[in-house]
């Protein structure tokens, strides 16, 4: 029989403080509206009733008894299933700053139970490493004052942009102009790119709200911005629609959306920015991708051209490719071929010890158009945690070692080497971006950014939010579900990008100008980098400064 | 002052042998000439900074500079100095100037008027790049001006910040582009007027292009020919003072630039001129998904946009007592009556459910009901013994009439008891044949009636017959053939004949062993067994504890309870055997029992008179058909039923310990079964066995309660401690708590006499989903679902 007040506990029995995110609840400020579990997105917080025991002892009556007092709060539960995910929404709708969530500074006890009836612990988001990367770190130290020509970021005039596309050298580009022979199509773009998220990843609202900014950037500002689809499709309105032309469209091993964009290609006005070959991702290298059969809605059934309601898989390879090689040869070429051979094709790939055997490939090969290594620092819809976590390679001494390797062969300005992987994770995105440019690329990729930045992504480096892979995105940007991403006004997106395009646009200037270059992206020009840290400043090829 | 007055005083730049003298010495010559001359004439020969800190408004000075000059000509002028430079100048001509008329004939280079703040620069030629930058205006005094008769060169006007330019066009150096490439960026200040062709270059952030209005344009024909005739070019008056060629750049204010910067084309005007065209007027995904509306809503929402929704989900789910109990009696409503003031019929209720509410519920039922209350988490479980035994004297519940179909029954114990129960309650004649001449099974038969009130149970017997429907065949020893008749003779037949053999463990000396079965038959009867002084009974469960104490009753002094594990004994029958000093022993395996009493294993003899064996019993069958099957387990032979009770023959079903072996209630939970089955069946109505869900026990709130001290010995105070799990106590907490008073109460017909009158609504247009209602409810009716 049991005890009349047993209190059962189990191996994943967590308490409160056990948690990632503690709620504080303040009851004497709480109105009890019923606003912060109307939106909580995983329903970890309840209105609760509590009672207190007061003993009332008259000693000089020789009278005792108890008296309850009761009382509510808005408390959080502790099933791993509702945990509190630290978002914060409780705490924006909150009339009276009431409640919120504060992360548990003591170690939390969740990582030892996010593996409940044997699932792997599966998130979307970011790595959560926070601190400086090593990329906030660089410093660009060579300023120009009295020395070189000074210039003036506010007055002088900037080319700022960077070439996609397979560049020939100039006698060969010489005599195939003069034998009328193919040239290699390249793009002149802004630099700092919106790197892959799919029609699918991204809900209706926040993708057509980024390519909304980004035809703003071009038509209205000037500013060449392009973005990566992903892999998903692209709405046929829309390829047929002259925004294709800053779009690069990707295709990947599952092969989603490319039957309309086949049928779309007769009726297209212009071409695609480039096509995107996606052999591998930052966030989860060798590992593929999953859209969970929830997120395929109707509509993203019929852009995919998939079955409503069912899970969608992205093998972590190609399935008919078995080398490089094969690769490079077959999927460049086809694509270079599907657009006639007018759009740069470039594949992408996880940064990785291989990369530089994949670069020279790609370096021998007369069609490809650039190479995109993206680091362990970029984010991912889904993914394994400790995919995300502890497999991949950090971009800047890959992206460093591929360019020098072109170095050393001279062919630095064929190839163009785009980087991506934590571009701005702690809010450095100019910095970042340049300080990558400096190291040898061509340009670079940005996701996170840029959802925190233009559509309020609640995701932080401290493990904040990471629901992108379950379809609950409290701000709308990775949901198909409409109420929730009907809370996202396209309108609002574009503006941010314009916004963030705009004030990237003025930072490169700021650090341009005091290095002396205003007419050239100073890709490679590592002389102007230094690091506090010698062992980094070595393997980077950079100043070590202190 | 007349020309005959004026003192002229000449310096030169070289000295005697011809040497330049440096900046310095020609300053000081011209500083000391100058404190006593009214005109300077100066044969300059490269000198810097020339006409510095000289003149003043009282004592004006007038500077010819008739050789070439160096850099920085006119700088820091004062007002009162004109300073004339023949022929073209240096770089920076009128740096830092603050008020001197700077006059050059010829051309000058780069720098003209850097940050000037006052006075005049006027150029007969044209003029190199960076001209008028970081010029300043001081409102205390006149605004500089900077006049060029030809074409400035590259960054013009950079930072200008209240400086005056006019740029003629008139021979100019780069007549295409008279203001040069990119001029006023920077600029926050003045203005510049030109004439000519530009490449259009301008900052636009900076500055705004125009043609001077009225005001603007009377200022520069009022000053325009002291500058020609300073320049010593009058006759190009009219050539400019054709308005049309004028044009005008002026500073944009940091309110227009603001403005400029918050877009140049408002998102809403660029989604609907540029994005919306750009897929033929429409929305981009219209083929892809019809209809789709994408518009913006909150993230508090009513209505559809609601990814919860409450519902009101009153009596879905069972309470522990009703879901635990094997006849499913439903005691929260029991409560509820009571607390209604409807104690009667709460009475007729229970005893709609089982017939023996004060033998089982109220007295020997270990109570599977109240194991699980959900009381207990507040202070104790509702005590459900008190509310059986207040039933005892109930009239029987009236029973419906005869619908002319007969049920047989074998076996008057408990299973076939409740089965006669419930068929006569619904209108079918039971028939029940029991072999003994007395009802009640094992429940009569073989607990000591210390447990059970003979009274009590008395009672229970005569209600029973009381009922309608119901006839009892006594002394009826089954058969084979019997059973056939029985079969032919009635719709039905219904096997609960129990388990009446006890099982026997072939030991040497088992012979002398008494079954507790038998032993406990006696020990009711008229003549019980003889009963030693010492008394060991093998197994040492709850039957082997009633043995005990009937043993002690009986004249045992010492009785021992061994068995081969942990003994199950447990409850009332337990306490009662260790009060009268019963003792347990185990492990004991019994190796053989003697005279002395019982050996173990290890050759430990414990003595005994009396050795009784009470490790159950199993069905005696010898009657029962060849197309009934059985299942052999645990030495014994048990009925083969299916979820209504129903054998392998169609027409004979079994319940209670035939099926297999249970409690009392599991035997009137059989019956029930069976009896509400055959009643469906032959009144050709849907068969409705329990199937209610279990309320979970997070959905209840249990702190609205506060712990009572003690249980409570009454009715009443059962009643009032109920919980209601899952059923609705009407408290009007939900409609207090909703904070947008979305939830109202609303009357209703009730689908039967018992039911409920009254429902919770939740209003979707004031809904936000916030929970509340659930997370108040005390009894968990309101349960949130996805929606």
């Amino acid at each position: 029989m049991d005890s009349v007040r047993s209190v059962y506990t189990t191996p994943s029995s967590l308490t409160y403080c056990d948690l990632p995110w503690i709620i504080q609840h303040r009851e004497d400020r709480c109105t009890l509206c019923g606003r912060c579990t109307a939106v909580c997105p995983v329903n970890a917080i309840y209105l609760t009733y509590r009672r207190q025991r007061v003993p009332k002892l008259d000693v000089l009556k020789k009278k005792r008894g108890n008296e309850y007092r009761h009382f509510v709060g808005i408390r959080q539960h502790t099933s791993i299933a509702k945990k509190c995910i630290g978002c914060g929404m409780c705490s924006s709708v909150c009339p009276n700053e009431a409640i919120g969530p504060v992360p548990n500074t003591n170690e939390h006890r969740t990582v030892f139970h996010q593996n409940q009836k044997g699932e792997a612990w599966k998130r979307g988001g970011r790595r959560n490493k926070s601190g400086a990367t090593i990329l906030d770190r660089i410093a660009f130290d060579r300023i120009s004052m009295l020395t070189d020509p000074a210039l003036d970021a506010g007055r002088h005039e900037f080319s700022l942009n960077t070439i996609l596309g397979r560049v020939l050298p100039p006698e060969e580009f010489l005599r195939r102009k003069s034998a009328g022979e193919w040239i290699p199509p390249t793009r002149e773009i802004f630099p700092f790119i919106i790197g892959s998220m799919s029609f699918g990843a991204l809900s209706p609202n926040m993708w057509l709200g980024l390519l909304q900014g980004v035809a703003y950037c071009n038509e209205v500002l000037g500013i060449p911005v392009v973005m990566a689809t992903g892999e998903g499709g692209c709405p046929p309105w829309v390829l047929k629609s002259p925004f294709l032309k800053y779009i690069i469209l990707q295709i990947a091993s599952g092969y989603f959306g490319w039957d309309e964009i086949i049928r779309a290609i007769p009726e297209m006005q212009c071409d695609p920015a480039a096509i995107e070959i996606k052999y591998g991702q930052g966030a989860k290298p060798g590992d593929g991708g999953l859209l969970m059969w929830f997120k395929v809605s109707k509509l993203i059934a019929r852009l995919r051209g998939v079955p409503e309601g069912v899970d969608l898989p992205s093998p972590p390879v190609h399935q008919t490719l078995y080398s490089i090689e094969e690769s490079v040869m077959k999927m460049i070429q086809t694509l270079s071929m599907a657009f006639g051979f007018r759009v740069p094709v470039y594949p992408k790939i996880s940064g990785s010890t291989s990369s530089k055997a994949v670069l020279n490939n790609l370096v021998r090969n007369p069609y490809a158009g650039g190479l995109l290594i993206d680091g362990i620092d970029g984010g991912t819809g889904a993914a394994y945690n400790v995919s995300m976590d502890a497999t991949g390679h950090p971009i800047a001494s890959n992206l460093r070692e591929c360019y020098l390797d072109l170095v050393a062969q001279g062919r630095q300005n064929e190839i163009p080497l785009f980087a991506a992987g934590g571009i701005g994770k702690n809010g450095n995105v100019t910095q970042n971006g340049m300080a990558l440019i400096m190291l040898g690329a061509s340009g670079v990729h940005m996701g996170k950014y840029i959802m925190q930045a233009c559509a309020g992504c609640l995701g932080n480096e401290k493990g904040r939010c990471n629901v992108c892979n379950i379809g609950i995105c409290p701000k709308g940007i990775t949901s198909q579900n409409p109420k929730l991403y009907r809370r996202l006004d396209p309108d609002d997106v574009a503006q941010r990008v314009a916004d963030v395009f705009m004030a990237i646009r003025t930072e490169m200037k700021k650090i341009m100008a005091p290095l002396g270059r205003s007419q050239s992206l100073p890709i490679g020009m590592s002389d102007a980098l230094g690091i506090d840290d010698a062992d980094v400043a070595d393997r980077l090829n950079i100043k070590y400064i202190c | 002052m007349s020309a005959q007055e004026r003192k002229v005083v000449r310096v030169r730049g070289k000295d005697d042998q011809g040497r330049r003298l440096t900046s310095k010495v020609f300053e000081e010559e011209v500083r000391g000439a100058a404190a006593a001359a009214d005109e300077l004439i100066l044969e300059s020969f490269g000198q810097h900074n020339i006409g510095l800190r000289l003149g003043t408004e009282e004592h004006p000075l007038t500077i010819r500079v008739q050789g070439p000059a160096g850099q920085r000509l006119g700088c820091m002028g004062q007002p009162g100095a004109t300073i004339i430079c023949e022929n073209a100048a240096s770089d920076d001509v009128g740096y830092l100037n603050v008020g001197a008329d700077v006059i050059v004939r010829g051309n000058a280079t780069n720098g003209v008027c850097n940050a000037m703040a006052g006075g005049r620069v006027m150029i007969g030629g044209s003029i190199g790049a960076r001209g008028l930058t970081m010029t300043k205006w001081n409102p205390e005094y006149a605004r500089p001006e900077m006049w060029v008769l030809g074409s400035v060169g590259d960054t013009f006007a950079e930072f200008n910040c209240g400086g005056v330019g006019i740029v003629c066009g008139v021979e100019a150096k780069n007549p295409d582009n008279v203001l040069g490439y990119r001029p006023c960026v920077g600029m926050v200040g003045g203005k510049i007027y030109f004439r000519g062709k530009t490449d259009d270059s301008y900052s636009r952030t900076n500055a705004k292009l125009t043609q001077p209005d009225d005001e603007e344009w009377q200022w520069l024909l009022d000053r325009l020919p002291e500058f020609l005739e300073a320049i010593g070019r009058p006759e190009l008056l009219e050539t400019l003072s054709e308005r049309g060629q004028w044009n005008l750049l002026s500073a944009i204010t940091p309110q227009e630039r603001a403005l400029m910067f918050s877009g140049p084309m408002p998102m809403a005007e660029f989604s609907r001129r540029v994005w919306s065209q750009g897929f033929g007027g429409g929305d981009p995904l219209r083929d892809l998904a019809p209809g789709l509306d994408r518009s913006v809503i909150g993230v508090i929402e009513s209505g559809e946009f609601r990814r919860r929704k409450p519902f009101w989900a009153n009596r879905n789910s069972a309470a522990p007592c009703t879901y635990y109990c094997p006849m499913h009696i439903p005691t929260i409503d029991r409560l509820r009556m009571i607390r209604e003031g409807r104690t009667d019929e709460a009475y007729e209720m229970l005893l709609r459910y089982t017939p023996f509410p004060a033998s089982v519920c109220g007295t020997i039922c270990p109570n599977l009901c109240i194991q699980n209350c959900s009381r207990k988490k507040v202070d104790y479980s509702i005590d459900v013994q008190v509310l059986g035994r207040a039933v005892h004297t109930a009239e029987p519940p009236k029973a419906q009439p005869s619908i002319g179909k007969k049920v047989a029954i074998i076996g008057g114990g408990p299973a076939g008891m409740a089965t006669a129960w419930h068929l006569a309650l619904n209108g079918v004649e039971a028939h029940i044949f029991e072999r003994d001449n007395q009802l009640g099974g094992k429940l009569a038969q073989t607990i000591p009636w210390e447990r059970l009130s003979k009274a009590v149970w008395e009672m229970e017997i005569a209600r029973f017959m009381k009922e309608d429907n119901i006839t009892v065949h006594f002394g009826e020893s089954m058969t084979k053939d019997r059973v056939e008749e029985l079969k032919k003779e009635f719709d039905f037949v219904v096997i609960g004949v129990g388990t009446h053999q006890p099982k026997i463990i072939p030991f040497p000396g088992h012979e002398r062993v008494i079954p507790a079965l038998d032993y406990l038959k006696a020990a009711k009867s008229n003549s019980p067994m003889k009963t030693g002084k010492q008394v060991v009974i093998i197994g040492a469960g709850n039957v082997g504890c009633d043995v005990a104490a009937e043993a002690y009753r009986l004249g045992a002094d010492q009785v021992t309870l061994v068995d081969i594990q942990k003994p199950l004994a447990f409850g009332k029958e337990r306490d009662a055997a260790e009060a009268l000093g019963a003792t347990f022993k185990w492990p004991v395996m019994t190796k053989e029992v003697t005279e002395e009493g019982l050996i173990t294993d290890s050759g430990e003899l414990i003595p005994a008179q009396t050795v009784i064996i009470s490790i159950g019993d199993v069905p005696s069958l010898p009657f029962l058909p060849d197309s009934v099957e059985v299942v052999k387990v645990a030495g014994g032979s048990w009925i083969k039923t299916d979820e209504s009770g129903r054998t392998t023959d169609p027409k004979i079903f079994a319940v209670g310990d035939v099926e297999r072996p249970g409690l009392a209630t599991n035997a009137l939970g059989a019956g029930k079964r069976t009896g509400e089955y055959l009643a469906a069946v032959l009144k050709g109505e849907e068969w409705k066995p329990f199937s209610k869900k279990l309320i979970k026990y997070e959905a209840l709130t249990i702190a609205h309660y506060d712990p009572a001290e003690e249980k409570g010995d009454t009715e009443n105070h059962q009643a009032a401690r109920c919980l209601s799990c899952g059923a609705c106590r009407d408290c009007h907490l939900c409609e207090t708590i909703c904070p947008t008073h979305a939830i109202s109460r609303r009357e209703i017909v009730a689908e039967d006499p018992d039911g409920v009158n009254y429902e919770y609504v939740s209003d979707d247009n004031k809904c936000i989903a916030c929970g509340f209602c659930a997370d108040t409810c005390p009894c968990g009716i309101w349960t949130m679902q996805p929606f």
